[in-house]
């Protein structure tokens, strides 16, 4: 018998996120043209779906686990590296809040040396190094070639942007 | 013969220089990207998307077909090199063409593929081109009930029927018809689970979505779970042509795996996972070297190859004919078509013959164009799998994330694209699908759309999805398709304890 807490936890999630969108239906107008429903039926059906593919996802991940999962031996995969996924996470969280006055160059070239470093990249000046190239090259593309318009942040006065 | 003749007018569209450049600008570019390990031509189609916001319709759509055409194949190289399938259709190219890399003989296997590909994908664009026609003349017919019914058989194949779990699947799709709420209901303007958030009143757009799951989400996968695994790659060695005996297999296998590859795709049963697995194990039963199997033989390349591209070009049928997308590609090809206010449908083959018709004779070209491109090319592409899996995946993430941040210029959606990200990490770990989710985010606004209008016309009548007979029997496949195999099952399960 395989019980896999993750699994059950998921389970709840979704039926968490069912309740939600049933409560969030709630406050819905119900606005009935001649279609006789509102914007407030369709979030209703969604609701009541999550909550009974939940429900389902709870049974079998108690009754067993759920059907059908690869099998361990199917799988070619390490154990969980926390460093690996906090380096990229990390990275991602600091590009979001760099973007908007480092600009996208300076954002870029750290998400860059930080997914390296998840990588198990341990020479981070040289990635860095590329990430700011790569970076830099993209932003003039956009920007000159595109004109799409990108953060130029600190590095404004030199390459131009918003 | 109206068929022939928008077809003459789509070549005089596809053969004017500036649009055979973008065919082969996206041939190109849909190769390199697709040639990295782990993107596959979903995410491929939606990181390059931001690259056409300054072309016309017209040359952007011919572009994106070249990505999707070049992506497949590009794709198809890695996993006869790497072992690395990007996306689930590529699974049975792998069991054998990595075996056929192994014992030295990767050109050939290459080289199978990528006539296999450009045989079935031109025999697939000459039925969509017959095809095409044939499904608006009926699509014309159909009003709000109709298209209600043929989502949810679209829905339902997609979540409940392909893919390992009934229950996964659907999960998956609930979850995606949940994020395609947010937003301003179309029809009475009444904002939803947008919390207040402007950037959250537009929706969610699918681009997020899916670069999201595929690209954040692979990468923290990957580098958590696989990156620290010893990889090999095997070399590029001895000819790339095939021998009078690898044509004499490859032929037959091409030509079955068409027949088999482009029904699945056109009919709204979407992936094409399935089709590749029937045709590898049709050559199986078929071949006269069943020794090979298992360590190399060249039908089980040319075969699931030749139905991965057909099945790819089959999807375009209701896509195009139908504006229903029944994979997560052709789901992100569908935001290119609205991200210019186009809306696929059997109108559009009225409104805009030139942009349809151009597009599909495109797709003649593009095919061409990978051909003679690729072959040549091949070992630029294979330098492309040499790149360092640190750097690769840092790129990727760069690229991501410029794709969201440009559509609102917002760091939202920088946040939104990370929160996507991990729950497509958790998706990928536990073996929930991530298709439905973007098939249910695009599609579930479509599909109120017409749900409500139905409604409105039938004064609130919920009988009109049963009673007109074209709903109905959509309806009816729906339900057989969900309740057989349960009581199959459960059939075969009482027999057992009796």
């Amino acid at each position: 018998m395989r019980r896999s807490g993750a699994e059950v936890a998921l389970s709840l999630a979704v039926l968490a996120l069912g309740a939600g969108v049933a409560l969030g239906t709630a406050f819905l107008p119900a606005q009935a043209g001649y279609a006789r429903i509102g914007p407030n039926f369709i979030p209703a059906v969604v609701a009541f779906g999550l909550i009974v593919a939940g429900a389902f996802l709870l049974v079998e991940a108690l009754g067993g686990g759920w059907r059908s999962m690869p099998e361990p031996a199917e799988r070619t995969e390490h154990a969980l590296h926390r460093g690996a996924f906090a380096w990229i996470s990390g990275g991602l969280v600091a590009h979001m809040a760099l973007m908007q006055w480092a600009g996208f160059v300076l954002a870029g070239a750290v998400l860059f040396a930080c997914v390296a470093r998840g990588f198990g990249s341990a020479r981070a000046l040289r990635d860095a190094l590329v990430g700011l190239a790569l970076a830099l090259g993209v932003f003039l593309f956009f920007v000159r070639v595109l004109n799409v318009s990108l953060p130029g942040g600190w590095l404004k006065p030199l390459i131009g942007g918003v | 013969m109206e068929a022939f003749a928008g077809l003459l007018q789509g070549f005089d569209v596809a053969l004017k220089p500036i649009n055979l450049l973008w065919g082969f600008i996206g041939v190109t570019l849909g190769t390199f990207v697709g040639v990295l390990p782990g993107v596959g031509p979903a995410l491929t189609v939606a990181m390059l998307l931001p690259l056409t916001a300054q072309l016309d319709p017209t040359g952007a759509l011919i572009m994106f077909a070249g990505i999707y055409y070049g992506a497949m194949f590009g794709g198809s190289t890695t996993t006869i090199l790497l072992n690395t399938p990007g996306e689930s259709a590529s699974i049975a190219t792998a069991l054998e063409g990595n075996k056929m890399a192994k014992a030295g003989r990767a050109g050939p296997a290459l080289a199978t593929s990528a006539i296999g590909s450009f045989v079935a994908g031109t025999i697939a664009v000459v039925l969509l081109t017959l095809l095409a026609p044939v499904v608006v003349e009926v699509a014309l017919k159909f009003g709000p009930a109709e298209y209600f019914a043929l989502m949810v058989f679209a829905f339902t194949t997609v979540a409940a029927v392909l893919g390992a779990s009934t229950t996964r699947g659907l999960a998956s799709l609930f979850v995606g018809l949940m994020l395609g709420l947010v937003g301003i209901d179309s029809q009475t303007g009444q904002p939803r689970f947008a919390f207040g958030v402007p950037e959250l009143l537009d929706g969610i757009d699918v681009v997020v979505l899916a670069v999201g799951l595929f690209a954040v989400g692979e990468t923290l996968y990957v580098a958590a779970y696989t990156s620290r695994l010893p990889e090999t790659l095997e070399k590029m060695s001895g000819s790339i042509w095939m021998s009078a005996q690898d044509w004499k297999r490859s032929v037959p296998a091409w030509l079955r795996a068409t027949a088999i590859g482009f029904p699945f795709g056109s009919i709204p049963a979407g992936g094409a996972e399935i089709p590749t697995f029937l045709s590898y194990s049709l050559e199986k039963k078929l071949t006269k070297h069943p020794e090979e199997f298992g360590s190399g033989a060249i039908e089980g390349v040319a075969g699931p190859e030749a139905a991965n591209n057909a099945s790819a070009t089959g999807v375009l049928v209701p896509l195009l004919t139908l504006g229903i997308p029944t994979s997560a590609t052709a789901a992100i090809l569908l935001t290119a078509f609205q991200n210019y206010g186009i809306q696929p449908g059997p109108l559009l083959f009225q409104i805009q013959p030139d942009l349809v018709w151009g597009l599909i004779a495109s797709m003649y070209v593009g095919n061409v164009i990978l051909l003679v491109l690729n072959l040549p090319l091949i070992g630029i592409w294979v330098k492309v799998l040499s790149i360092p899996r640190p750097m690769l995946y840092a790129g990727i993430l760069v690229f991501a994330t410029l794709g969201a941040y440009s559509l609102h210029q917002s760091w939202v959606d920088l946040a939104t694209l990370y929160v996507f990200g991990l729950l497509g990490f958790v998706m990928r770990r536990f073996d929930i699908p991530v298709a439905p989710a973007v098939i249910g985010l695009i599609l579930g606004p479509l599909a109120e759309t017409q749900f409500r209008r139905a409604l409105s016309i039938s004064q609130g009548d919920a009988s009109v999805f049963l009673t007109q007979p074209i709903s109905a029997a959509f309806l009816a496949v729906t339900a057989a398709l969900v309740v057989v195999p349960w009581l199959v099952r459960r059939r075969r399960r009482l027999r057992k304890l009796g």
